[in-house]
């Protein structure tokens, strides 16, 4: 498991030194994405840390300035409707094509497009998430809309999902059931999926990769394994006074107010933190791994409130 | 068998899964020959990664606990003794939670196991 690339062999993703830029903003920063075939990748960061920028670029939507991205080892720039066919997006912004059409013939028209197209499992899939079929697209409600493209992007049973803050404008309810379609469609085709999303705790249990964006650029990427067993809280016994070593970077730190009980969240193998520590003055009593999020945020600098 | 995953748990989700699959053997509400839900319909209503299920079951089978019969499904090994290495396992589970905890809290083991023993003791006084 220490080792991702050996045990999965291929990249069902991968991006080489990609950067864009938007006027002044640097949305996009020598971007080396890696995700293995098959994984559940969780994309975290905050917004405008540049993750739909970077999925227009797997969709070719944006252009990079410099650098390429690789689906399935095809080039996104010179091979975008290969690369298009094998994706299923479901995109940030709330737009539905083709408003006048209702649901259902949206859907047929949308089978039109790809030989997969499962109709039983789109009709499924419609039943399960509450798509009208005959309401007309244009008058959907945000949640309705977001439903329907959920529907669009897993019907065809494409190789890559790339999922941009997919549960946004979902009730908790449809929600949970769209997460469970989603396990039952991972369990029925190998599938390789790419999701961002505000809420990390509800992918908690599927996802198998994790990377951070913090202002364009990938700060971190492992697998999940990885960064629990990596990303850890520790208490500590230390003499009042006593400051955690700069160059480790401690994140999320509470002292007692004796100063002498301690508690950080730490990047690093175990058993060479806690020589550091010690090595520094102080005792650790215990580790714990965190929550995902939790884990995720530690790439994240705290902001001063 | 219901299985039911803790968060707070820091074990891997597959362990718990393992656990828990043991924990009905032993409990009687698995039994030999039973079926086991599908890796598809465990991994819908739990929501977790239908991997970790597979990742359970194949730890499951490597261990002779159950056995999948092609094309049907998986089911509980005919032979299985719930009393012997299910319930040393699952003590042993039991007795490294304890530990753990008794860790953090700055105690030591034979601490621990006095008061296991004197709690034990008014309880079978109280009943």
């Amino acid at each position: 498991m220490t080792h991702p690339d050996s045990d999965v062999g291929e990249f069902a993703v991968a991006t080489h030194g990609l950067s864009k830029r938007y006027g002044r903003k640097l949305a996009l920063d020598e971007v080396e994405l890696r995700v293995p075939e098959g994984s559940v990748y969780v994309l975290v960061g905050v917004n405008g840390a540049g993750k739909s920028t970077l999925f227009k670029t797997l969709m070719n939507l944006e252009r990079p300035d410099t650098g390429a991205a690789e689906v399935f080892g095809l080039d996104t720039g010179g091979s975008g409707p290969e690369v298009r066919a094998q994706i299923g997006y479901v995109p940030e912004r709330q737009e539905a094509p083709y408003r006048y059409m209702s649901c259902a013939r949206l859907l047929r028209h949308a089978a039109a497009f790809y030989p997969a197209w499962d109709h039983a499992y789109a009709d499924h899939l419609a039943r399960a998430l509450g798509v009208p079929p005959e309401q007309r697209v244009g008058g959907l409600s945000k949640g309705e809309t977001r439903r329907l493209q959920l529907v669009m992007a897993l019907a065809h049973r494409p190789a890559l999902l790339l999922f941009d803050e997919p549960m946004d404008g979902l009730d908790p309810l449809v929600r949970r059931r769209a997460l469970a379609l989603l396990a039952e469609h991972l369990a029925d085709a190998p599938t390789t999926v790419v999701i961002s999303t505000h809420h990390v705790q509800e992918l908690e249990s599927l996802a198998d990769h994790v990377g951070v964006l913090r202002g364009g650029r990938l700060v971190a990427q492992m697998s999940r394994d990885d960064l629990q067993r990596t990303v850890r809280t520790y208490e500590l016994e230390a003499p009042e006074g006593w400051e955690v070593p700069k160059d480790l970077h401690a994140t999320a730190l509470r002292r007692s107010s004796t100063g002498r009980d301690m508690r950080c969240t730490l990047v690093g193998e175990e058993r060479d933190i806690t020589g550091r520590l010690l090595a520094a003055g102080a005792r650790v009593r215990g580790s714990s791994t965190l929550a995902l999020e939790d884990a995720a945020l530690a790439f994240l600098p705290e902001e001063p409130s | 068998m219901l299985v039911t995953l803790d968060p707070r748990d820091e074990r891997p989700l597959y362990l718990q899964i393992v656990d828990q699959v043991r924990r009905a053997l032993l409990v009687g509400t698995l039994r030999a020959e039973d079926p086991l839900p599908s890796v598809r319909e465990l991994a819908g209503e739990l929501v977790i990664n239908p991997r970790t299920v597979s990742q359970a079951y194949g730890e499951l089978e490597k261990e002779g606990v159950i056995y999948v019969r092609r094309g049907q499904g998986t089911f509980v090994s005919p032979t299985i003794h719930p009393d012997r290495q299910e319930r040393r396992a699952i003590v042993r589970g039991v007795a490294e939670r304890a530990l753990l905890e008794a860790r953090r809290n700055g105690l030591g083991v034979e601490e621990l196991v006095t008061m296991i023993e004197e709690v034990a003791a008014e309880d079978r006084g109280a009943a």
